[in-house]
């Protein structure tokens, strides 16, 4: 198609944009509605939704047009599809863009799709200090910083401290001490579980701690994916067991049958791994799980090896290069990550812990309030958050969808998760050079 | 005699058969949205729920983004009859001239049709979206209606139909009686096609209101979707079915019983073009036009 | 035949009619599927590259399990259509018409439903917990539960069984009117003679209606291997338990839209393309579905 120079347009307004983003300053979350104007289209995935509202809400100043759609939520390709089209007709961008899967800055923040804006430089200095170095590291792709982390999803474990105490259980530091009470509790209260491995996310929460190297970036364009590493057989060995003995579930957390059959008021989730997001929503909200039941512990380790955790999701909001706007689309932003009248308590706002340092303090304090919790479960999480292991990279195609259907549906069949490592870490690597990867053991 | 009644009782039961299995579902989907979230799983699929329930979700529904789904509603009735109405426009003298016309190119155009048909839509739907951004459509509603309106398969039908139903020599009865092609057409050929128009507007009106895939690649607000993309974006936001990885999905309170709602209020419109044209579907016969 | 005189013009018989329809024939139709055919020949350039594209679609990993999947699909697909559909409508016809349009009405209440309605619904109908069939479900299947009932191997029945539920009423519609244009002395006429009604149905009706089970054949042959809407929509409902390339149609859609390869998705769809053709030539020269007489 016809290439136009439109580039010239929005790096000058970009260079202005710097300048008067630079002025307006750098306050943590003040609402600069009298200063910042302009137009902006933003899509949102619907639980982002009452976030932007509110920012239309209360600036008035900048006009803002909400589209939402499914956020590209497990593994779905629908912004591709859309930039892809943009990218053909050359207009049509929109300025901000939330997406639940954090790998798509990477895709977006390279040829051919090219959407992302580079947010250093732009995005007030003073304020990204305010977020973890992995987080930062994260939504850098060739160095370039393509996203904003909305949320920090770092895996931390979740005790029911109410049915622990009442089955005389320790709650575990160890994955090995995680183990062996499976095998217990599989003897003696039969039904109850201890995690799952059936979401289409189950290999960050128990391959990713473990540090199975089967998403790590070694070189551009050159991701190893190794399923046979001791890593990666060793927690499997660890988790055949507790399968067949149906302590650890192969049903998604998601599912109503599982609803149905480990949660409501006689619950039987003793245990569960999982990413901070969990917390009120899954318990309290989807399962259902009464009060004065949950709390949160530290991750588990591999014996006394260095504590690592997984991740699960986090998901980026993006600025568009195309952008016309680029004040109000930082403003935006800003107002969505930093913004206490967004951050500050968790609930429909702010269901994730905030990935921005200050706003997470505020959150965790209201998080350990709440009367929900069996006991405040903010130490661990904030704990957690620097815990997660760096050595699994954001690529550029989804891996969800793989481990799903070529792991959990033979979970399901009875299979045991060490049979299927090989298919796990062909299908990857299938994956991997359809997307244009070399793939490497080592 | 048993042997007849024998067979008439197979043939009940099979009908029977079948329609429980096309009904069922059916039944299930207008009863859902009686029931709250939690007694879909619990109570029988078939049990009443209340009315309170399902005042309830079509609020829930109607609060999605702004009455989005109402949008969705409104333009998909307005994309479905603009373009039916160009269909049938289009395909109905097509479909005659086909069938009782002859001239060069006649089969190359049937065959035309048949092969565009069967070309896979994934494939058509970028070079007609690029043709649509150089006519500079792409944005108006006219992106979706006039692709639409395109509908081979009515051409198809009106000439079966047209080669099937209407002999020749009762064309020939009007042209003798001094009646030019057009008169002709008006007069005779028209009047009787109405089963094929019923058939044509009916399946022409519902192809468009099921489709999908184009409405999905060329509109990009989701404030122009059709209701088929909505559904889908509405269960992309069903936390059961799409947990958001990011928690939170709670606070947009579509669950199945909104869902099931949605799905049926999708439906009334068709089911009303279908009460309206079984009258003229179910004719079909000539009735004595032709003069012995 | 003559040409008609319009006033002095000769304007062949019946062409003025097809010319409304002709634009629309060329801009949705022809020029998109020529151009289609351009792409699975071409790169991304615009040079031409003969069957290299085909080559990269046959070795993509996903390519011969997507085609093995739409294999028995359309067979189970094909099959029910021919003898349901069909058989539905010859024992409906005949009968009084009032029953006969309420079963009609009953068979086709489902094709209202919008592609992704119909998934919705079905998702729920194959979720033991919910579903009034659980029964069938935990004894034909074997599922207790969802992610059960979508096992790999119960896919092509599912998605058929999905599609004829959906079609199947459509069609019935289609047969029952095509029937009706079977005039009814020759019913008589065959009555009076002792036909039964299998001989009646089986060896008059049924050859009579050749022309709409061959038309049936070949559109359904078509949209069954182009299979997209139902797979893709289980896909996003089943937490990623169905791939999103379980069809050759899903397949090119991602090369197309997750890729930005839309030679290798044309290429793809130009597979599709003469599968289709050949499906419809072969039935086209048996059932004489062109020949404008009789």
């Amino acid at each position: 198609m016809k290439v136009k120079r439109w580039w010239l347009v929005p790096a000058s307004l970009v260079a202005l944009a710097a300048a008067v983003a630079a002025l307006v300053g750098a306050s943590t979350g003040g609402a600069s509605s009298g200063k910042v104007s302009g137009s902006i289209e933003v899509w949102v995935d619907a639980v982002r939704l009452p976030v932007a509202k509110l920012y239309a809400k209360t600036h008035p100043n900048v006009k803002v047009k909400i589209v939402t759609y499914d956020g590209d939520g497990n593994g779905a390709t629908t912004m591709q599809t859309k930039i892809q089209l943009w990218n053909r007709t050359g207009k049509g961008w929109p300025d901000v863009v939330f997406t639940e899967q954090a790998n798509d800055p990477v895709w977006m923040g390279q040829p051919p799709f090219d959407f992302a804006m580079n947010l250093k430089g732009v995005f007030p200095a003073s304020l990204l200090t305010g977020w973890p170095a992995p987080s930062l590291a994260q939504c850098t792709v060739n160095g370039r910083l393509v996203c904003l982390q909305d949320n920090l999803a770092q895996e931390v474990l979740y005790v029911n401290k109410k049915l622990m105490a009442q089955f005389g259980y320790q709650v575990p530091t160890t994955w090995q001490q995680w183990a062996a009470l499976g095998t217990k509790v599989a003897k003696e209260h039969p039904g109850y579980i201890i995690g799952t491995v059936g979401d289409s996310y189950g290999h960050w929460l128990y391959l990713w701690p473990d540090q199975c190297p089967i998403s790590q970036v070694v070189a551009p364009k050159t991701v190893r994916i190794n399923s046979a590493n001791a890593h990666c057989t060793r927690m499997a060995s660890l988790l055949d067991p507790l399968i067949a003995n149906k302590s650890v579930s192969t049903v998604t957390i998601f599912s109503p049958d599982f609803a149905k059959t480990y949660g409501g008021d006689d619950d039987k989730v003793l245990l569960m791994p999982g990413p901070t997001w969990y917390a009120k929503d899954i318990f309290g909200g989807t399962l259902k799980i009464p009060a004065g039941q949950m709390t949160a512990a530290m991750p588990l380790r591999w014996n006394n090896e260095p504590p690592v955790t997984g991740q699960v999701g986090g998901g980026p909001w993006v600025v568009s290069k195309h952008t016309k706007s680029v004040a109000a689309a930082i403003d935006f932003v800003k107002f969505a990550t930093t913004s206490l009248a967004v951050k500050s308590k968790p609930g429909a706002l702010s269901p994730g812990y905030p990935s921005y340092g200050p706003a997470a303090t505020v959150w965790l304090k209201n998080l350990n309030k709440d009367p929900y919790f069996a006991a405040p479960p903010g130490a661990a999480m904030k704990a957690a958050a620097g815990l997660v292991w760096k050595g699994w990279s954001m690529v550029t195609y989804p891996d969800q969808p793989i481990w799903s259907n070529s792991v959990v549906t033979q979970l399901i069949a009875g299979k045991s998760l060490s049979s299927l490592l090989p298919a796990l870490g062909k299908g990857l690597s299938n994956n991997a050079k359809a997307a244009g990867y070399r793939v490497v053991n080592k | 005699m048993g042997v007849r009644l024998l067979g008439l009782g197979a043939r009940m039961a099979i009908l029977l058969v079948f329609a429980i299995f096309f009904v069922a579902p059916i039944l299930w989907l207008v009863l859902a949205p009686t029931k709250s979230d939690h007694a879909l799983v619990t109570s029988s699929p078939f049990s009443f729920g209340s009315f309170h329930n399902v005042g309830l979700a079509w609020r829930h529904l109607d609060a999605y983004s702004d009455h989005l789904y109402r949008r969705w509603i409104a333009n998909t009735l307005v994309y479905s009859l603009s373009a039916t109405a160009i269909t049938l426009a289009i395909s109905i003298p097509a479909g005659y001239g086909l069938a009782l016309g002859k001239f060069p190119g006649r089969k190359l155009i049937l065959s035309l049709t048949l092969v565009v048909m069967i070309m896979p839509a994934a494939s058509l739907v970028l070079p007609i979206f690029l043709e649509l951004n150089a006519l500079h459509l792409i944005g108006s509603v006219f992106s979706v209606i006039l692709p639409f309106s395109f509908f081979p398969f009515g051409v198809y039908l009106a000439y079966i139909y047209y080669a099937t139903s209407i002999p020749p020599e009762l064309l020939d009865a009007a042209r003798v009686d001094g009646c030019g092609e057009w008169l002709t057409f008006r007069r005779v050929a028209l009047p009787l096609a109405k089963p094929v128009v019923a058939l044509v507007f009916f399946f022409s009106f519902v192809s468009n209101w099921n489709n999908f895939f184009l409405p999905y690649v060329v509109l990009a607000d989701s404030n122009q979707y059709p209701i088929t993309v909505g559904l889908s974006n509405l269960l992309a936001s069903t936390p059961s079915f799409n947990p958001a990885v990011g928690g939170g999905g709670q606070t947009t309170n579509i669950f199945k019983p909104e869902l099931a709602l949605a799905t049926l209020v999708a439906v009334i419109p068709v089911a009303i073009v279908f009460l309206f044209s079984q009258r003229a579907l179910v004719r079909g016969t000539l009735g004595g036009s032709v003069k012995q | 035949m003559e040409a008609t005189r319009t006033r002095g013009l000769r304007v062949p018989r019946g062409a003025p009619f097809v010319l409304p329809y002709l634009p629309f024939l060329i801009v949705f139709g022809i020029a998109p599927t020529i151009y289609a055919l351009d792409l699975a020949f071409t790169n991304a350039g615009g040079g031409w590259v003969g069957f290299h594209n085909f080559v990269r679609a046959y070795d993509d990993f996903r390519f011969v399990p997507a085609f093995k999947h739409i294999l028995i699909y359309t067979i189970v697909w094909l099959g029910a259509l021919m003898v349901f559909v069909v058989g539905l409508a010859l024992l409906l016809h005949g009968r009084a018409t009032r029953v006969s349009a309420t079963y009609r009405f009953l068979f086709y209440i489902p094709g209202a439903l919008a592609g992704a309605a119909a998934v919705v619904i079905w998702l729920f109908m194959l979720d033991p917990t919910v579903s009034p069939g659980s029964f069938l479900l935990r004894h034909v299947l074997g599922a207790s539960i969802f992610a059960q009932s979508i096992a790999p191997g119960n896919l092509p029945y599912i998605f058929a069984m999905i599609a004829f539920w959906t079609a199947a009423g459509g069609w019935i519609v289609v047969m029952y009117g095509a029937l009706n244009t079977i005039p009814p002395d020759l019913e008589e006429a065959a009555r009076i003679d002792g036909a039964g009604p299998f001989t009646i149905a089986f060896r008059l009706k049924l050859p009579l209606i050749r022309k709409w089970i061959a038309y049936m054949l070949i559109l359904s042959f078509a949209t069954g291997t182009q299979l997209f809407v139902e797979p893709e929509i289980v896909q996003h409902a089943s937490f990623g338990l169905v791939p999103d390339t379980w069809s050759p149609n899903q397949l090119a859609y991602q090369q197309a839209f997750r890729y930005a390869d839309f030679n290798v998705a044309a290429a793809i769809a130009v597979d599709l393309l003469l599968i289709g053709l050949l499906g419809a030539v072969l039935i086209v020269s048996r059932s004489g579905l062109f020949r404008a007489e009789d």
